[in-house]
This record gives structure tokens, C-alpha cells and sequence, in this order.
């Protein structure tokens, strides 16, 4: 068995506990809040870090994996940021503005993939007509990041027993060679799959599966995560 | 796109369905393994080579809806690209595989037309969705010279693509013959 | 009066697009409830058949699958009679989750939601599949519970004959008892493509061989495994006296 390929961590938890449907409303709710959020003046933001930390706490993310997680974020942020110290007052606040919702975004989602199971988010976004399709791909796409994870780990083992020494140019060999093995190989599995699929009565459309009701205490909660956020946000900019 | 009904071709949009997610599958370990070794995905452009080889395999909606979920999927499962990038890169993707499944399934051009014409849409998208962003973020100053430098510093991947997706898209269409046969039937 | 067989083929040729004749005149049937075996060396035409009879591959003759003909605007229902468990329970768990994969079938097929779970479930019974694994996405599962798995989902559209590629491939000798045991639990007629001439000892009475593509041999397994010399001639390997 091959381990997770996502960002899941496996804990008891009342945000691991808590419907993956009103975790999507509270993120949602959230993202907007950052996105019209503004830096001047700062207790907006500083509302959002707080409902941030919230998560944090109940989700019982330990808060160096977070960093960890949202550290290519900061990077990515930070050299703007660095930029605009030559710039004038406009692009440094332009600058702070991108690195705060970024940050703000980026540990929020980092916190929903924490504590929610992929399959079950995609099965969440598939109950929405507009996000069907790219649902169904996306779960597909998981399927074959599993069952491929697997050749990969084989391909790699072959071929380092075979070079355990590998200079620069083995290694690109090696490489291209294991990718167009796996391009090769993933065709000839999505044949099989595909009449796997069609003998167990595909025909052009996925079959929605049975869905439980999300309890309405967890709506609630994430309803109220929603509008806290929007409204901190929102008292700040047009107040 | 994945839900369109039609009876008698549902064994093809099976197959299409479960070889897009194995190519995106590959889209995302793909950029895990460069990684591991130590080359930086802005130089091949990892990510780049099954996505658009995609494009020449998959139907239009169904490759372009690929480039479009491969970025924010690998996000949600890897964190990489960190946020800002990953939605510059799926409108990217999804413009490039798109494009590439449009010229070379729809009208029948030959890969070595699609294939340059898929990669200089990418740029041109990519160059409006910066302009666009930086606008919206009011950081006019250097954003074509972001523009200049993304597409440089991707040189080697563009290269790349250049040169694998045709034997990559020849392997498959070996591998399954009737792909071949469905150029122009989507 | 004559009861209908679960399956007939008559006369099942096929021809790669490469021109190799993969099966030649192949003709048998299985009645309700009976276990064959599908016997033949690498490249025998094992698998092959086993396409041909649910119409993945175009073949010239004749297949009924109770009292379903296969031809064009029939293929639905033919593959809803025969079920087809892969040799490689990767490339048929194609759901996210374990429940979801098994529930497919019955959805598809247009039962109701309520319906279908309860069809998974019952198909999870049936090969002794945990409940606790059905809320589990398929790569978390064992290869052994990987291949129950796959034939709870082929279960789980209640097929009249179920055809088996290659059961025993990477499972242990725990693995393949327990598979044993689910197999001979099953009422439906069932067609086992396999190496294994032990399992086979154990779970059918009667075998049948293909060579290159022709049926060699349609007998009481017994008898068949007891000619050491036939055996060597059809490319197999007589298995050694014992528990399986």
C-alpha cells in the first residue's frame, strides 16, 4: 500500500468531525472576506489571522506544520514585498496588501486540506451541477495519482538498484526513460478502466451516489464562520 | 464535458475520462519527481508535458477542463504551486491544452503546427492574466518584465515539450490505436 | 425439459488487428450455479475470451448469457448478466472510495440510491469484505482486499455467470483460501481463467483448455490433472499432491 498523496493528517479533531460541505461554505465565506479585506487599517486582517486561529485550535493543526505548509507562500509573497521597499508608498502598500490575503488564503485552504479527506471534498464540489465535470476529472485524476504512485515508486527502485551511482546524465536518462514508460503504461490502463467502467453500466454520464444531509449545527457553524468573517471584513472597508 | 450522453460512444468517453485522469495523475507526480531531484519546476516546466499531451489525445472540453483542475488539485494535494501561481497556471493550462486539442483533434493540423501554436497561446494568456492581476492589484510597474522573465527562465522547458510531447502522444496513440482513428470526431 | 445453460458460446472466433487468430471455433456452456475452470499457457487465449464474451472485443459466433444474446443494443444487458472481475483489481476500482466503486453498478443500471448501497453492502458480504473498509479509498487497501474489492463490485449487479481473470494473481496463500471460500459461496455460474491448477482442484469440477486460441480439452478436472503428460503438452504444470 502506498501512503496519502495529499495534505490529510489523520486526527480527532472537531474540525475533522465537522461536514466537509459546511467547511467549504466557511472557506468560501472566508477567502472573500481576505480578497476585499483592507490592510489599512489592520484589525481586518488581524479578525481573519484571529478566525484563523480558531481553525487552527479546533482543527488541532500544529501551527510549524501550517508554516511549513505555507512557507512557498511567503516565499513567493515575500519578494514583492522586497521590491516595493523601492518603490513608493503606493507599491508597498499594494505589495503588503498581496502578501496579507495570500497568506490569509493560502493557511486557510492549508487548514480545510488538514483536516478533510480529498475524496470527500471532490464528492462535496460533485453535488454542485457548475462543478460537476471537473469534479468527476479530479477524482479520476486521485484515482490515477494512486495507482501511478505505485509504478513510480516501482519504476524509481528498479532503476536505482540498477544505478545506485547515477551521475547527471543517468539520471535525465533515467527519467525520460521511467516517463515515457509511465505515459506508455497509464494509456494502456485507462483502456482497461475505461471497459471497466462501460461493463459496469457507464453510459457517458457518472451516477451520483447517495448523499447523507450535513447536520444543520454544522451548517450553522460554518454559515457563522462565513458571515463573521465577511462582516469584519467588511466593516473595515466601507466603514 | 465528462457528463455528455450518448449511448453508443460510451466505451470512448470512458477511455477518455480515465486517460485524462491517469495524464493528470502524471501532471502531478511529474513535478514531485523534478523536485526530488533537485530541478526547479520553473525551468521544465514539469507539469507542462502531460497536460499538453493531453491536448493532442484528449476531446477540447475534456483537455482543457484537465489544464484547468490539474494546478488547483495539485495545490490542494501537494501545496505546489503555492496559491498565486496555481490559478495563473490552470487559466494557462487549460488555454494550452485547449488550444492544442482544438488544432490537432478538431481541424487535423499536424502536431508541429498545434504544438508551437499551443505554447505561443500559453504565453499570450499568461501575459494577460499578469496584466490583468497586476492591474487588479494596482503593481503595474515590472509586470511584462515578470512576463519576460517566466517565459525565459521556462526556455528549457519549452524545449522540452517540444521534443517529448510528440513521442509522448506517439506512444499513446500506439498504445491505443483508435485514438488515432477519432481525430476529428469530437 | 431442458434448463436453459447459464452460458453458451458457439463457435467464438476472434483475429487481433495485427492478424494473429487469437480463438478459433471455441464452443461450451456452463449451466446455472457451475464453477469451470479456463485453463491455457501464456497466450493461450484466456483472457481474450473472457473480452469477447461481455463484446469488449468484436468476435465472430455466437455468445448467450441467460437467454440474452450478445449483439449490437445488447451489450448493456449481457454485461449485466456476465460480470467481468479484471486480473488487476487496479484497473477496476476506478470510484474514490471503496463504497462509492461498489455502488456503481446498481446506480448506473438505475436502481435508486437507498438501493444500490444496499446492494454494495451485500456484495461486501459476500467476499467477507470489512464495512470498515468501505468508506476507505481503494490504494488504502490491501492486495488481497483489493481483489475482494473488485469482485464485490462485479457482485453488486447480481451477474447470472461471473467470470474471473486470473483470481490468484498476487495474493498469498491465506488470500487465495479466503477468495476460495467466497467463490464457492456464490450461486452463480462462475468461469475461472487461471494458472493455478491447485485452486482449480479445489473449486471446479470441470476444466476446460485452450491451445493457440482452440478448445483442447473440456473435461472433469480430476481426470485432467491426473495426466501429468497432457498437461505438459497444454503448457501447464501438474500441481503437487496436497491442501491447497
Amino acid at each position: 500500500m502506498i501512503g496519502h498523496f495529499d495534505l490529510y493528517m489523520r486526527r480527532e479533531s472537531a474540525l475533522h468531525r465537522m461536514d466537509e460541505r459546511a467547511k467549504i461554505i466557511a472557506l468560501v465565506g472566508f477567502v472573500l472576506a481576505a480578497l476585499i479585506a483592507p490592510t489599512r487599517p489592520v484589525w481586518p486582517a488581524c479578525t481573519l489571522f484571529g478566525l484563523l486561529g480558531l481553525g487552527l485550535v479546533f482543527g488541532r493543526v500544529p501551527p510549524l506544520l501550517l508554516a511549513r505548509r505555507t512557507l512557498l507562500v511567503a516565499l513567493f509573497v515575500g519578494l514583492p514585498l522586497l521590491v516595493s521597499r523601492w518603490g513608493g508608498e503606493d507599491a508597498r502598500l499594494a505589495a503588503e496588501a498581496f502578501a496579507v490575503k495570500s497568506l490569509l488564503v493560502a493557511a486557510a485552504f492549508m487548514v480545510l486540506m488538514t483536516t478533510t479527506r480529498t475524496v470527500d471534498l471532490l464528492d462535496a464540489t460533485g453535488r454542485l451541477p457548475l462543478l460537476r465535470g471537473l469534479s468527476a476529472l479530479a477524482q479520476f485524476i486521485v484515482r490515477g495519482v494512486n495507482v501511478l504512485l505505485g509504478e513510480v515508486v516501482r519504476t524509481y527502485r528498479a532503476w536505482a538498484l540498477r544505478a545506485p551511482r547515477a551521475n547527471l546524465q543517468l539520471r535525465v536518462r533515467g527519467l525520460a526513460a521511467a516517463s515515457v514508460s509511465l505515459v506508455g503504461r497509464a494509456a494502456a490502463r485507462s483502456d482497461r478502466i475505461g471497459a471497466a467502467m462501460v461493463l459496469r453500466g457507464f453510459d457517458g454520464s457518472l451516477p451520483q451516489a447517495p448523499a447523507r444531509s450535513p447536520a444543520a449545527a454544522h451548517l450553522a457553524i460554518g454559515v457563522a464562520f462565513a458571515m463573521l468573517s465577511l462582516a469584519a471584513a467588511g466593516i473595515g472597508r466601507w466603514t | 464535458m465528462v457528463a455528455r450522453k450518448r449511448g453508443k460512444d460510451a466505451l470512448w468517453q470512458a477511455r477518455e475520462l480515465s486517460l485524462a485522469g491517469l495524464l493528470g495523475a502524471l501532471g502531478l507526480l511529474l513535478p514531485v519527481g523534478f523536485h526530488a531531484l533537485g530541478w526547479g519546476g520553473k525551468i521544465f516546466l514539469p507539469m507542462h508535458l502531460p497536460i499538453v499531451a493531453a491536448g493532442f489525445v484528449l476531446g477540447p472540453a475534456t483537455a482543457a477542463g484537465l489544464g484547468l483542475v490539474v494546478p488547483l488539485l495539485s495545490l490542494a494535494l501537494t501545496g505546489m504551486p503555492p496559491l498565486p501561481l496555481a490559478p495563473l497556471m490552470s487559466v494557462e493550462l487549460m488555454v494550452k491544452a485547449g488550444v492544442a486539442s482544438l488544432l490537432y483533434r478538431v481541424l487535423r493540423l499536424p502536431i508541429w503546427i498545434a504544438l508551437p501554436v499551443a505554447l505561443v497561446a500559453d504565453w499570450v494568456v499568461l501575459a494577460l492574466a499578469v496584466l490583468l492581476a497586476a492591474g487588479f492589484l494596482n503593481i503595474k510597474a515590472g509586470a511584462l518584465a515578470y512576463v519576460a522573465a517566466v517565459i525565459v527562465a521556462g526556455l528549457p522547458g519549452t524545449a522540452l515539450q517540444l521534443a517529448a510531447v510528440p513521442a509522448a502522444v506517439a506512444a499513446i496513440e500506439r498504445r491505443l490505436p483508435r485514438l488515432a482513428l477519432k481525430r476529428g470526431k469530437q | 425439459m431442458d434448463i436453459a445453460p447459464a452460458l453458451s458460446v458457439e463457435e467464438l472466433s476472434y483475429t487481433y488487428p495485427g492478424g494473429g487468430r487469437a480463438l478459433d471455433q471455441v464452443s461450451f456452456s456452463l449451466a446455472a450455479g457451475e464453477r469451470v475452470a479456463l485453463l491455457g499457457a501464456n497466450g493461450a487465449g484466456k483472457s481474450t475470451l473472457l473480452w469477447c464474451l461481455v463484446g469488449v472485443l468484436r468476435a465472430s459466433g455466437k455468445v448467450v448469457v441467460g437467454g440474452t444474446e450478445l449483439a449490437r443494443g445488447a451489450e448493456a444487458e449481457v454485461r449485466r448478466k456476465l460480470g467481468l472481475a479484471f486480473s488487476e483489481p487496479d484497473d477496476q476500482l476506478f470510484m474514490p472510495t471503496v463504497s462509492r466503486d461498489l455502488s456503481f453498478g446498481p446506480l448506473a443500471a438505475g436502481d435508486a440510491p437507498e438501493e444500490s448501497l444496499r446492494k454494495a453492502h451485500a456484495a461486501a458480504g459476500q467476499v467477507a469484505l470489512a464495512e470498515d473498509l468501505l468508506a476507505r479509498p481503494p490504494h488504502e487497501l490491501s492486495s488481497g482486499e483489493k481483489r475482494r474489492a473488485a469482485l464485490a463490485a462485479v457482485l453488486a449487479l447480481e451477474p447470472e455467470v461471473l467470470a474471473l481473470d486470473e483470481p490468484t494473481n498476487s495474493l498469498d496463500a491465506p488470500g487465495r483460501a479466503a477468495l476460495a471460500e467466497a467463490l464457492l459461496g456464490l450461486p452463480c455460474a462462475q468461469l475461472i481463467a487461471t494458472h493455478n491448477l491447485d485452486f482449480v482442484r479445489r473449486l471446479c469440477p470441470r476444466s476446460l483448455v485452450l491451445v493457440e486460441g482452440k478448445l483442447v480439452a473440456d473435461e472433469q478436472t480430476a481426470s485432467l490433472l491426473l495426466d501429468r503428460g497432457r498437461l505438459a503438452d497444454y503448457g501447464l504444470l501438474a500441481p503437487e499432491k496436497g491442501p491447497t
